[in-house]
């Protein structure tokens, strides 16, 4: 356990330099002045360039990674230009939106998706299961978009139920905040099930046909205890492979949900800030998100070994 | 003293209309208002982004001299103001009793101390130049500006009513971006990244009338969808200006909403590089002009909403001229010009725009099949913003692009031959110049004038319209400004009808 722990830090580590440098790379040679995009295309010239000596971007490439890197080692970070605050602070406060709302649609997901399938997998080729199938395939045909403005209109224009959009914020409305995470939680979700729900459904159906299965049945189990006792929690590998990816992926910020919902979400942060060159947001958000991303892979492969005991991590 | 009678008659004569048919302004009352674009800070001296502007100005800061929605100059900060018969000095008379939102007193000294440090680029106004033609500034008591410029500028009361020119404390400053402290109707209350900006009534602001409300809040919601729906669920009650003007003409038929199609300081103009053949020849771009029909690219991009205009000056701006009628719609008369250019079977050329601006990409696609008409193939190419700005605006990689510009008074651009335009004109400069050295009303009218029609004579750029201010707000909304002369979105006399 501890040389895959290790192991996994030296990953960690290897994944943030190589990121770090590309997105830093990659905005060093993006077309466009920074300066020049922050002040506008009138701004005088000598404004310009006393912003650009303030920025450090006068500086050589090396230099200014080189500073980069050092303030983020000494744990300080960058400062947001535009917003005016240190940007771990903001991603801090971003993260209060976007990783409740990715646990909420990932919750909804899981809580619909699990049930879904192996109802259809259970009753395999017979209405039932065209009709969730049919479902899930509208769920993957209809952009995120589309379903947040639907849900939109329906709950806040029509019934009046929630609010569209925006964010109250913790300290002043827990209800609230709640409240405003729904719909786009639910859009996002619904989503995550049909692609969940097709997955349990076909793990489920290779697992139902072990050999296993069938001798718990044949020693006269209960159909409920051999489906939810036996089979579904082998039939979760693949399942929890999926999960993990979404769930990264979620963390890494839903950024045309947040959009629709005017959510102050990482996604939506990263959008503005690339568009306001607000470079010091823009690298360290994509850090983030990258450690995000194997951080939760990390999870769920030490996931794997609860549910399989015959995974062993340390690979004894 | 005329003006001074004039104005007089017109306020007697609102306040004898507005009490004989409607109610007179309620006090209270929070006013939510959509704005698309968070502001990137909410320093408007250290930025020239409009969203700072439509936030903070006239709501949280004041400048010396106010833009009314009329786009006339009212006294700010400053009760009036003398200019000196030689053009050269202005004196102003500050108001008394006008305090900061921290308790600070605005008086001469503070104001000389703004202004100063506005000239320097250091301090990272993004128009010096505005204030580097003050030569000194004299405070012989202490509420009375002296300036002495270093020579005549036209613009200069314009310039001071400008955002960048606005008042803040000299204590307590050291924050404005994230904490701005100025004199206006509205304190600032908090800001709430990514979601709202909150502001409250200024118990002790100068004007002891104004303002109505309790409370402004600014939410931004960038999804032209979003904003629809928030209106109609009640969670906002104004849209600063509507994304998409298709949803303007929906919500003008809904009794619950009203919309105002008023002007702006805005030009969008399809920019054309004067020195890229065969933009080059004066007679192209005039064919251009009369194969491009105003009034259609109007309808078909901002359904029906804004006003055709014939060079770089909007209708809100003073001293415009109409010169719509040099090159009215005509293709006939376009493929005689290219003819006569030497382009009888046309050409083909590229446009470039811009993918953040969803009217530029609609514009461009509804004049490339009117100049099909005329043999000009155009190809469309959108590109990023970064884009725009480094190989277009810097590079002057381009032939033909569209674009809005914002900013009033603005036509000095094409003085500068390095402007992405590259129009080379002396002709320009000269009657640009003897504009800014115009020493009164009428030399000015006739000199902002003169340029106005060279640049339309020389079909610089495909003048095309201004745009629609848009508001969208609901029906007991009272107080909105109709146009936009200036940009801000001025919340002080707004008020809610009961």
């Amino acid at each position: 356990m501890t040389n895959y722990l290790i192991k996994k830090m030296v990953s960690l580590a290897a994944v943030l330099f190589l990121v770090s440098l590309t997105v830093f790379s990659v905005l060093f040679v993006l077309p466009g002045d920074p300066a020049q995009i922050i002040l506008g295309i009138n701004a005088s010239p000598e404004t310009l360039a006393a912003l650009r000596v303030r920025l450090g971007l006068d500086q050589p490439f090396w230099a200014q990674y080189g500073s980069w890197i050092g303030s983020l080692l000494q744990g300080t970070g960058g400062h947001s230009i535009t917003y005016d605050m240190a940007v771990f602070e903001l991603i801090g406060s971003r993260l209060a939106v976007t990783g409740p709302l990715a646990l909420m649609a990932m919750a909804i997901a899981v809580v619909l998706a699990l049930p879904l399938g192996v109802f259809a997998a259970r009753h395999q080729n017979r209405p039932a299961d065209a009709a969730v199938m049919a479902g899930t395939q509208l769920g993957l045909a209809v952009p995120e978009f589309w379903l947040g403005i639907l849900l939109m209109l329906l709950f806040s224009v029509h019934w009046g139920i929630f609010s569209a959009g925006g964010f109250p914020g913790w300290d002043e409305d827990v209800w609230g905040s709640l409240k405003a995470l729904f719909l786009p939680a639910l859009a996002l979700g619904l989503i995550r099930t049909a692609i969940l729900t097709r997955l349990t459904r076909s793990s489920m159906l290779e697992v139902l046909r072990e050999d296993y299965v069938r001798t718990a049945r044949a020693k006269g189990l209960k159909e409920r205890t051999v489906v939810y006792g036996h089979a579904l929690k082998n039939a979760l590998i693949p399942v929890l492979t999926i999960f993990g990816l979404q769930m990264g992926q979620l963390l890494a910020g839903a950024i045309i949900i947040e959009n629709v919902f005017s959510l102050p979400g990482l996604g939506r942060l990263v959008f503005q800030a690339i568009g306001q060159r607000d470079l010091p947001v823009v690298r360290e958000v994509v850090l983030f998100m990258a450690a995000a991303i194997v951080v939760v892979n990390f999870l769920v492969d030490l996931s794997y070994a609860a549910v399989d005991p015959r995974i062993r991590l340390d690979g004894q | 003293m005329k003006n001074a009678l004039r104005s007089l008659f017109l306020i007697l004569s609102l306040v004898l209309v507005s009490s004989a048919f409607s109610q007179a302004p309620v006090k209270g009352g929070t006013l939510t208002v959509c704005q698309p674009a968070e502001p990137p800070g909410l320093d408007p001296t250290t930025h020239t982004a409009a969203a700072i502007d439509r936030v903070v100005y006239a709501n949280i800061y004041e400048g010396l001299v106010k833009v009314d929605s009329g786009g006339g100059f009212l006294p700010g900060l400053a009760n009036g103001w003398n200019i000196s018969a030689d053009g050269l000095v202005y004196t102003f008379n500050l108001r008394k009793g006008v305090r900061f939102h921290n308790g600070e007193a605005f008086d001469a000294a503070v104001a000389k101390w703004n202004l100063e440090r506005a000239a320097l680029p250091e301090n990272g106004n993004p128009h010096p130049e505005y204030f580097n033609g003050i030569e000194t500034i004299e405070t012989p008591d202490s509420h009375t500006l002296t300036i002495r410029l270093k020579s005549v500028d036209a613009l200069f009361i314009a310039h001071m009513a400008e955002g960048d020119a606005v008042m803040r404390p000299m204590k307590g400053d050291a924050d404005a971006k994230s904490n701005p402290i100025g004199t206006g109707p509205f304190k600032f209350v908090k800001w709430v990244r990514g979601d709202r900006v909150e502001m409250a009534r200024f118990d002790g602001y100068w004007n002891p009338f104004l303002p109505y409300l309790d409370r402004v809040v600014f939410r931004f919601i960038s999804d032209p969808a979003a904003q629809i729906a928030a209106l109609k669920a009640g969670d906002i009650d104004v849209i600063g200006s509507v994304a998409a003007p298709e949803s303007a003409m929906m919500l003008e038929k809904d009794r619950r909403f009203k919309v105002y199609a008023g002007t702006t300081t805005g030009e969008v103009i399809m920019s054309t590089n004067n020195q890229a053949a065969p933009f080059d020849n004066r007679l192209v771009r005039q064919a251009m002009a009369h194969a491009i029909d105003r009034q259609a690219v109007i309808d078909l991009v901002m359904f029906g909403y804004g006003t055709p205009i014939g060079s770089h000056w909007s209708p809100s701006t003073p001293y415009y001229e109409d010169l719509t009628g040099r090159f009215p719609y005509n293709p006939d008369k376009a493929r005689a010009l290219l003819k006569e250019a030497g382009y009888p079977n046309g050409f083909k050329a590229t446009i470039k725009l811009p993918a953040i601006y969803s009217y530029s990409r609609r514009a461009g696609e509804v004049i490339a099949d009117m100049l099909t008409k005329v043999g000009i193939d155009l190809t469309i190419e959108i590109i990023e913003w970064g884009q725009w700005i480094d190989r277009i605006f810097k590079k002057k990689e381009y032939q033909l692009t569209m674009i809005g510009h914002v900013e009033a008074w603005d036509i000095g651009i094409y003085a500068k031959p390095d402007y992405y335009f590259q129009y080379d004109s002396q002709a320009f400069r000269d009657a640009y110049a003897k504009a800014l050295k115009a020493p009164d009303e009428a030399a000015k009218a006739k000199w902002f004038g003169r340029c106005q029609e060279i640049i339309a004579d020389d079909a610089v750029n495909g003048f095309l319209f201004s745009a629609p201010s848009l508001p969208v707000m609901k029906a007991n909304v009272m107080g909105w400004w109709e146009n936009y002369p200036t940009i801000a979105l001025d919340c002080t006399a707004v008020w809610w009808k009961q």
